[in-house]
């Protein structure tokens, strides 16, 4: 018994040091990407904070601590819910326009005149400054809010556009014709084949379009509106403000990557819960 | 395609509206003629004919322009500042991108800045490059850097760390001189990568340009379409916006589009290439992205990787 057991708990002794070691070396490289990481942040930070006063007048080059000040004075003040509400509104109405206006360009790409009559189009409004469209609602449209729907819709929407099609070409053929033999159409193929099928394509769309969509948004209450957050950015520019601007647009792009990366992730996760772990690899 | 393919040869009428090269041209016409009925119905003085933006964007290449410069000198004085400043923003983001691949403490150091700075929208840029350098061409140079280098370092990053290792280790055994490795393996792995970097830091470094010279400047692209805004002729602020988009569309289908196909001539199929072109990066390539970088720091440090 004994001269079976020895060399099993022996290597099994071993086996456990070396996963001991491995979690050490585990650990302290984590210690250490850690380290860097936060000496990477402390540095910025710290270049800023120093630059501020000395580079450039610390009213100009504000220095953080200021802004997270600030940030504090206008959650106090309250006037930061009814800019806020404003802005949100729009880019609701606007992104859910966008998204029904991408979908149907996108399912029509498949036939080649309907892809050939949108391509420029689609590839211009890509590459064109969202100043443009900016500055073309506001001359329209004035202080309307439809002015930053408009151009929410024009900016966002070749990116549902762009990955529907890509989504309807990569259609499994194999499912398409499994359908038709077996009958399946209209509504039903819809659901079942090709829903699911472009579901991830469309999130990836959404994900595009919707940081697009809140950008111009932002960009269009700067020229044309009387309230929202661009409309407190650039109230805050004229007023030569820094740490005004600052605080706005922090809080501002806080919150809208935490609706990007959290929110749209959390839907993302739910609708794709019918998956197997196994298969999203 | 299914009127074409179903006529008659002889029928020319709808085959010549069946070809994809007459649904191209359709589509301006069409625009034109939706834009002329909603003028026609909405009977307003704000917005402008269709035949009063031609007229104006035929002055304007006619280089009658009530504007401070022409519509070529606005583009030129642009694209000046866009060549300036994105030359800067390629070189220094080649040589960030390659210390932050190489160098694993370079790289935890500096890459959530970087994806900070990559989610900064440009208006903020044109802000506040025009509050801290005030009017001028420095500011509008310092946003295209600031907007266009983030696209540089995370493409040359995800191109080091997607580079043929199996290649690599056979040119190794197989004592291929250093610099035919780098031309042959290394250079060609990079290239779809720096032409992404090269193309949509282009793109999102004009657009960054166009704002700061709305907030910082007195002359460029975009300080002209903000004029005509400012002085409330719409029909200038629409020519411009389609001088704006044609330019557009020449950039991607006259420069960008024949380049690719140039550069990966040699390469039957790039589309599942897992290229970094969005605004901000998709969360399940960072996923990937830690998880590789979690794997190269428990193997070790290895500072030659």
């Amino acid at each position: 018994m004994k001269t079976i057991d020895a060399p099993v708990e022996e290597g099994r002794r071993t086996a456990e040091q070396g996963e001991a070691r491995l979690a050490r070396a585990r650990r302290v490289a984590a210690l250490k990407r850690w380290g860097w990481r936060i000496a990477g942040y402390a540095f910025f930070l710290g270049i800023w904070d120093i630059a501020s006063g000395t580079v450039m007048s610390d009213r100009v080059l504000v220095p953080p601590i200021a802004v997270v000040e600030e940030i504090g004075v206008i959650f106090r003040s309250g006037e930061l819910w009814f800019h806020l509400s404003s802005t949100l509104t729009k880019i609701a109405i606007g992104f859910a326009l966008t998204f029904v206006v991408g979908l149907i360009i996108g399912l029509l790409t498949p036939n080649r005149w309907w892809e050939a009559f949108f391509g420029d189009f689609v590839t211009a409004t890509m590459a064109t400054p969202g100043l443009v469209y900016a500055l073309v609602s506001g001359i329209i449209f004035g202080f309307s809010p439809i002015g930053p729907i408009f151009a929410i819709v024009l900016a966002s929407f070749s990116y549902v556009t762009v990955n529907v099609a890509e989504g309807m070409r990569a259609l499994p053929k194999d499912l398409v014709d499994m359908s038709s033999a077996f009958r399946i159409a209209g509504w039903r193929r819809l659901r079942h084949v090709v829903i699911p099928h472009l579901a991830p394509y469309l999130f990836t769309g959404v994900r595009y379009g919707f940081s697009t969509a809140w950008k111009v948004t932002v960009l269009t209450e700067v020229f044309a509106a009387n309230v929202g957050i661009g409309f407190s950015l650039r109230a805050q520019y004229q007023l030569f403000s820094m740490n005004g601007l600052l605080a706005w647009i922090m809080i501002f792009f806080i919150l809208m990557l935490f609706l990007e990366k959290v929110v749209l992730q959390l839907i993302e996760n739910r609708f794709f819960r019918w998956r197997q772990e196994g298969r999203l690899a | 395609m299914a009127v074409a393919t179903a006529t008659k040869p002889n029928f020319t009428v709808a085959r010549l509206f069946g070809s994809t090269r007459t649904a191209r041209f359709m589509f301006p016409i069409a625009l034109l003629a939706l834009w002329q009925v909603i003028f026609m119905v909405m009977q307003t003085d704000i917005l402008p004919s269709p035949a009063e933006t031609l007229n104006f964007m035929w002055d304007e290449i006619r280089l009658e322009t009530l504007s401070r410069h022409t519509l070529y000198q606005s583009f030129a004085i642009s694209l000046g500042r866009l060549a300036i400043g994105f030359s800067i923003a390629l070189v220094a983001g080649i040589v960030v991108g390659l210390l932050m691949g190489l160098f694993k403490p370079v790289e935890d150091f500096l890459y959530d800045m970087v994806v900070v700075t990559l989610a900064i929208p440009s208006l903020i840029w044109g802000l506040m490059t025009g509050l801290l350098f005030g009017f001028g061409n420095l500011a509008p140079i310092v946003a295209v850097i600031g907007v266009a280098i983030p696209f540089v370092i995370l493409n040359v990053l995800a191109g080091l760390k997607n580079s043929p290792k199996d290649l690599l280790d056979m040119s190794g055994s197989f004592t291929v001189p250093r610099s035919r490795t780098i031309r042959h393996v290394l250079i060609p792995s990079l290239m779809p990568f720096l032409f992404a970097a090269l193309r949509y830091g282009f793109i999102s470094g004009w657009h960054g340009l166009v704002l700061a010279e709305v907030f910082a400047s007195s002359n460029g692209a975009g300080w002209t379409i903000r004029f005509w805004y400012d002085a409330h002729r719409a029909q200038g602020v629409l020519g411009y916006a389609l001088f704006f988009i044609l330019f557009a569309l020449f950039i991607e289908r006259g420069v960008f589009e024949p380049i690719s196909r140039r550069v990966f001539r040699w390469r039957p199929s790039i589309r599942n290439l897992p290229v970094v072109e969005e605004a901000v990066p998709d969360p399940k390539k960072f996923k990937i992205a830690l998880a590789q970088a979690e794997d190269e720091a428990t193997r070790g440090d290895d500072p030659d990787r």
